[in-house]
């Protein structure tokens, strides 16, 4: 991710986060990547009638490397998923990806020769939205469930207020330390001195 | 996919278009000549539409289209369902007007049962109604998808918030405001709710008045005829060598029209106009897609006024869809009382409807062709029976397919930009392209 | 399905069954059409005529298909200025069960019958106002057969398209590659000898198998 790499460790990052999940997700520009009939009902969503504007998002990119976000709207053929992850590769981080309708999520109805079973074989989803197509109403739904879900984005995974250990180590794959790792380091119960060389005497 | 075409010179090698060839491009190209791929993403190419032009300067010498990126197998998939299930999977095809794929395939369909005098004549005037709606709101589409490509950007939005108005319709009477897969064999999958009259009266009238809005903003727009005036003529010639129908057709002079020439569903009954042009350009496309939405919502109105009462639905309950559906939560579904019918007293009303709805009837063996005029043009579907349950082939002629190979005479001498506009004023729909 | 030898038709009944079958189908052609049979029936010798559904169906062969195309465009009588759609339909060799029998209520047998891909061209007159169909019959372990091309610019993406999806090879084809697939693709997918391909779906535990290999 693009802010990430430049913290140094350590650092208490809660305002800053809120702050940048805020900022990204109040003006997360979709790329035009409309493929199939899901197009037509994206368009309509950033029609007048259903505004998405209201959410910052009405200007579709053309290219995809002034976008954020782009959604997979239809049907990925077997010629078009090469293309699918060129664009996917060609926009800067952070970007997320949303696969609306049944075809971009699991090949929907088409399940055959021509059609790749859901896009997120192609290129990792951050969400989902179901429907033949999906009502404006639901792509929005699912627009703002991402939104909520890029503002509450970490820098560096920890525990939220509530979670459990187990939850967290799933969310974030955090293994914990391991063996080499607790017998590197100082055992309780006396001084250490650490010299120069990096030697260790007790 | 190469990219030289006939009328390249010869000097000209053929590359494969995936790269990595292209430091070799510069030495084999003449120097004054570009080649230059646009799309399948694209923001104004209509879809995942690929034009590889050949360009001198900004003048296009050649236009090759490369299309193939929505392909879905639909026309494969037909053969694995029964017949009234090829409804659902026929109408992803062309989806700005999905049910005029639905009606092509269930007039082959019927005319293969044997029962295309026995459809009731509700159902007839209400497929009538229903794809003539479906016609406005897919030149609307055509409309503001054209006025967006060419930096229209209220054309736009214009014309998505009539398609609204035309959607709400839809959804009140099928449940789904695209891709209905209502039109089935033998009729229609549901009767028409009771507020239907009085609502689409009003929708004709709110039409009338914002397509004056429409015309207002753009027929006499001097920037709107600059860019569509002269560009991406097609005489009528060519539009027969190359299988042309539809608006484009028409805006050369020609009138030809599916629903004048081979009637289907009624529509000799109704009085309307075959709008033509002589320019054959993209601005008398636009003129004739402007008349024929005129021309549309006279039918819907005379429909109306003769909207005949009785079935929805073929009386052979053999081949009568056997549910009777309402409208849920989530679309069509069997009525409370129809499941309590079949659930609670008659078991042989049960065995029917399961037989039906998973089996299907079974359709004599043969092939037949049936067409209807879609708003891009003649759109046939040409189906093979083999006398089960199952289509055994199923082809799907679509217009916009056609029309695509009819792109290098279009776009032969235009600039880039104009193109785009030729493009636009063919209103290609890669659904229907792909299949 | 009995396996029984192939039925002589002599008695009244069956061919009663028959006329039936043609009287549902509603055979038989307008008089327009009717004209397009005589006036090809003389040009050209040994074409078939069908006339099922009230369409006209031209049964020619793949060597006549050339001179055909191009009378039917220039004769001031057929005028077909449109050839709307070029298809074809892949029947498979082998031992097949005879379903036309099943409408009929007769008993279902099986034939023997060569593997053939019937390509169906339809023309259409504007002038004339009349629509008709010749059928030409490859074997489908070789389907060549001219190209329309010369004749008709439409059949330029339509025998494109033909060529992908079942493998009939068009000469004279300015240039006949797959249009729908990718270049490197193998096998023409609407070959019934061809899978659907679909992939198991898996929902809460349990596997639905892809439609063509479900038992129902």
């Amino acid at each position: 991710m693009g802010l990430e790499a430049r913290l140094p460790d350590g650092i208490l990052l809660t305002s800053v986060e809120k702050f940048i999940g805020w900022a990204r997700a109040g003006s997360l520009w979709p790329a035009t990547f409309g493929l199939a009939c899901c197009a037509i009902e994206m368009m309509a969503t950033g029609a007048a009638h259903y505004d998405l504007a209201r959410f910052g998002m009405e200007v579709f990119r053309a290219s995809p490397r002034q976008a954020d976000l782009m959604i997979v709207a239809g049907r990925v053929s077997q010629k078009m998923a090469p293309i699918v992850r060129t664009l996917y590769d060609q926009m800067p981080e952070p970007k997320w990806a949303i696969a609306m309708g049944v075809c971009a999520s699991t090949g929907g109805m088409f399940n055959n020769y021509a059609i790749v079973q859901g896009v997120d074989h192609i290129i990792p989803v951050d969400m989902y939205v179901p429907g033949c197509p999906p009502r404006p109403e639901m792509l929005m739904d699912g627009i703002l469930k991402l939104h909520e879900k890029i503002r509450a984005e970490q820098f560096v995974p920890r525990p939220r207020k509530g979670e459990s250990m187990e939850d967290f180590r799933r969310r974030s794959g955090w293994q914990g330390p391991q063996p080499d790792d607790i017998a590197a380091m100082p055992q309780p119960g006396g001084l250490h001195q650490v010299l120069g060389s990096g030697q260790v005497r007790a | 996919m190469s990219q030289t075409t006939p009328r390249a010179d010869a000097a000209t090698p053929e590359f494969t278009v995936v790269g990595g060839e292209w430091q070799e491009l510069p030495d084999a190209v003449p120097d004054d000549r570009m080649i230059i791929n646009m799309g399948p993403q694209h923001p104004s190419t209509h879809g995942v539409l690929r034009l590889v032009l050949t360009l001198d300067g900004e003048e296009v010498l050649d236009c090759h289209p490369v299309i193939g990126y929505l392909h879905t197998g639909i026309e494969k998939n037909l053969e694995f369902r029964p017949w009234t299930q090829g409804v659902t999977f026929v109408t992803r095809m062309d989806y700005v007007a999905p049910l005029f794929n639905e009606l092509a395939y269930c007039l082959a369909v019927e005319k293969l049962l044997g029962i295309t005098g026995d459809v009731p004549e509700r159902a007839q005037a209400l497929r009538v109604i229903m794809t003539e709606l479906n016609r406005v709101s897919s030149h609307l589409v055509a409309l503001a998808t054209t006025g967006m490509e060419l930096g229209a950007i209220s054309a736009m939005l214009y014309g998505f918030r009539e398609r609204e108005h035309i959607l709400d319709i839809f959804e009140h009477v099928t449940g789904l405001r695209m891709n209905h897969a209502w039109i089935r064999p033998g009729g229609v999958a549901i009767d028409v709710p009771d507020d239907f009259t009085t609502r689409v009266r009003a929708l004709l009238a709110l039409l009338r008045d914002r397509f004056g809005e429409m015309h207002d903003l753009l027929t006499q727009n001097p920037i709107w005829i600059e860019r569509n005036k002269g560009v991406g003529v097609l005489t009528p010639e060519q539009c027969f060598d190359y299988g042309v129908t539809g608006p484009p057709l028409r805006s050369a002079g020609v009138a030809h029209d599916l629903r004048k020439s081979a009637p289907y569903c009624g529509i000799e009954q109704y009085d309307f106009d075959v709008v033509t042009h002589t320019d054959a350009d993209a601005y008398a496309r636009y003129l004739v897609r402007m008349g024929e939405v005129e021309q549309s919502l006279r039918i819907v109105e005379q429909a109306l006024d003769r909207l005949p009462a009785g079935p929805v639905m073929v009386a052979d309950p053999k081949i009568a869809w056997p549910a009777q559906l309402a409208l849920g939560p989530d679309g069509l579904g069997n009525s409370a009382e129809y499941i309590g019918k079949i659930m609670g007293q008659s078991m042989e009303a049960l065995i029917h409807h399961f037989k039906l709805v998973t089996e299907g009837f079974v359709v004599p063996e043969g092939t037949v062709y049936a067409a209807v005029e879609s708003p891009r043009g003649e759109l046939g579907a040409h189906a093979t029976s083999s006398g089960t349950n199952r289509p055994y082939r199923v082809h799907l002629r679509d217009p916009s397919f056609v029309h695509i190979g009819a792109l290098p005479a279009l776009g032969h001498g235009l600039m880039v930009a104009d193109i785009i506009a030729a493009v636009a004023s063919m209103d290609p729909v890669m659904g229907g392209v792909d299949r | 399905m009995t396996d029984s030898p192939r039925m002589e038709v002599p008695d009244v009944s069956a061919q009663e069954k028959l006329n039936q079958i043609a009287v549902a189908r509603r055979d038989g052609l307008d008089a327009r059409l009717e004209a397009v049979r005589d006036h090809l029936a003389g040009a050209f010798g040994g074409l078939g005529f069908e006339d099922h559904y009230g369409e006209l169906t031209v049964v020619a062969s793949a060597a006549q298909l050339a001179d055909l195309l191009r009378f039917a465009k220039d004769d001031p009588a057929l005028r077909c200025e449109m050839l709307t759609d070029v298809t074809a339909v892949h029947w498979p060799g082998g031992r097949v069960e005879h379903r036309a029998q099943e409408t009929t209520g007769w008993p279902t047998y099986a034939i023997e019958q060569e593997g053939r891909i019937d390509v169906l061209y339809m023309l259409l007159s504007v002038t004339h106002g009349h629509r008709f169909r010749i059928r030409v019959s490859l074997p489908d372990d070789q389907p060549i057969v001219a190209s329309a091309v010369s004749c008709y610019r439409s059949a330029n993406v339509l025998e494109r398209e033909v060529f992908d999806l079942m493998g009939v090879r068009f000469e004279g084809h300015p240039r006949l590659e797959r249009i729908f697939m990718p270049e490197e693709w193998e096998g023409h997918p609407l070959r019934k000898d061809y899978p659907l391909g679909g992939v198991e779906v898996q929902y809460k535990g349990a596997t639905v198998p892809p439609p063509d290999e479900r038992q129902y």
